[in-house]
């Protein structure tokens, strides 16, 4: 599995990868949607998977010693620890808007841990729907990422709507920490542990898939 | 001993079919799989390999069942699919690196070796390489692990006669060391300075499966006007097609002494047309 991680930073890795994990700064600006932020993750892994194809990685990556569902867990793998850099990067700018502009966010939720972990619960649904629709037919990425993505932004309506309407999200959630501090602390407990289920099953019905594939 | 057998390999896909794919590649040897575009060839190697799911058969790589010892059998092989294709805009030295992590016996020494024989510059990347230099390099990967059987689709398609007669030689060179080699083309001149034995596939069958010379020498090429076509020669005339003067057929060995008309040898690539021809009628 090391071996192919570091196949995946050698070669396969976009520069997007790199370039959008930049821009969690993006909770500096003072009013924004900020789960957009993790959707950049999810663009970046979309751009690698297309590279992949593009560069016929999954042909080369067969002829090495590796089983096919080892492939799949790699890949995921890599994406999996792109998606929690992107949020660990994300708190030290989350910190610094707080200090910096004390004012909420007046578009939607404020930078703050239940953002987090609202968040962690939207990216393990992009991996729920993306990764098993990719693994099915990898030639077809587009179809895979339409799906994922039309979740993503969907998710970010219904939760930014609650956080105006909603008065659980309005009064207890969106607001700046440390508030409501075990309420949000519950939250992100909930987005670590529905991202870790959702992705592991992904990565188990991905394998599935692209065991059963013919190439 | 076999470095690989088939045994009753079969793949049914809704408009095409592997049937009963049976064949063998034996130490130290050079098997020419060959056949038509479309004949099954790439689909039979990829089956070989799991890439494709075989519906059924039995695949032993130097005697052991493919699917239970994969991960082994990947570190005694090489698969050089038509030359390097992928992550072309890579330099040579990038893709090593990513590679030669995965193999217990990769040996550098062999592969500047290897760059060094081949002139491989390892800051090129594959998109400036020649088609003959990227096969070349696929070759310098495999070779880098001391694989000792390599399997190679169309390794020479594409190629132009000198690099494919370069090809040639390194891979005599290499049965020589005691590489066994499987290589697929549909160009048949390849095979005939250079193959022990030659696995023949058609539609999806195995024609033939048996020593090159044995195989040519089971026919003779006929070329006829239609004035010396006797009735009795007419039905042992195999896959007949219009020449410039007249005709060209063949004709069994075996049936020689019925007919009096003068016969030559026949080449890999005339009994490999004239068969076709004879198939599709």
């Amino acid at each position: 599995m090391k071996n192919l991680i570091i196949k995946e930073i050698r070669l396969a890795i976009h520069p997007t990868n790199i370039l959008f994990l930049l821009l969690s700064s993006m909770l500096l600006i003072p009013n924004y949607p900020y789960y957009v932020v993790f959707f950049y993750t999810t663009l970046g892994i979309f751009f690698m998977c297309l590279n992949g194809r593009e560069n016929h990685d999954i042909e080369y990556s067969l002829q090495l010693p590796v089983r096919k569902a080892q492939l799949v867990y790699a890949r995921i793998l890599y994406s999996t620890i792109l998606e929690v850099l992107q949020f660990v990067i994300a708190i030290p700018f989350a910190i610094l808007r707080a200090k910096l502009i004390p004012a909420g966010n007046d578009v939607g939720m404020d930078a703050n841990i239940a953002l987090f972990g609202l968040s962690l619960l939207m990216m393990g649904l992009f991996n729920a729907l993306f990764f098993p629709r990719y693994y099915q037919d990898p030639s077809k990425i587009g179809g895979a990422f339409v799906v994922g993505s039309v979740a993503v932004f969907l998710f970010i309506s219904i939760a930014e709507t609650l956080t105006h309407t909603a008065p659980f999200f309005r009064n207890q959630l969106d607001t700046p920490d440390p508030a409501f501090l075990s309420t949000k602390l519950a939250v992100l407990a909930v987005g670590i542990l529905a991202f870790s289920a959702l992705t592991y099953w992904a990565a188990h019905r991905s394998a599935r898939r692209f065991i059963q594939l013919d190439l | 001993m076999n470095v690989l057998s088939v045994e009753g390999l079969e793949k049914r896909y809704p408009a095409f079919e592997l049937k009963n794919i049976s064949f063998s590649v034996r130490d130290g040897e050079i098997m020419g799989f060959i056949g038509r575009n479309g004949a099954g060839k790439t689909t039979t190697l990829k089956s070989l390999l799991n890439f494709v799911h075989p519906d059924s058969g039995l695949i032993q790589f130097f005697g052991l069942p493919f699917l239970e010892n994969e991960l082994a059998i990947k570190q005694r092989i090489g698969f050089v699919s038509g030359g390097v294709d992928y992550y072309m805009r890579s330099k040579l030295h990038t893709i090593t690196a990513a590679t030669r992590r995965f193999y217990s016996s990769w040996d550098d020494a062999a592969y500047h070796k290897y760059l060094k024989t081949f002139e491989l510059d390892e800051n090129k990347t594959p998109s400036q390489l020649s088609a003959g230099m990227k096969v070349k390099y696929s070759l310098a990967l495999a070779l880098s692990h001391h694989a000792e059987f390599l399997m190679m689709d169309e390794p020479t398609s594409g190629l132009d006669p000198v690099s494919r007669s370069e090809l040639l030689d390194i891979f005599l060179a290499l049965a020589k060391d005691g590489v066994s080699i499987l290589f697929s083309t549909h160009i048949t001149s390849d095979l005939d300075n250079c193959a022990d034995r030659i696995t023949y596939i058609r539609a999806g069958e195995i024609v033939a499966s048996e020593e090159l010379d044995t195989f040519t020498e089971r026919y003779r090429l006929v070329s006829y006007t239609s004035e010396q076509v006797t009735s009795s020669l007419r039905p042992l005339l195999i896959g007949e097609k219009t020449a410039k003067h007249g005709y060209t057929a063949l004709l069994k060995t075996e049936d020689l002494p019925l007919v009096s008309i003068a016969t030559t040898p026949a080449d890999l690539e005339t009994i490999m047309v004239h068969l076709e021809k004879e198939m599709a009628l």
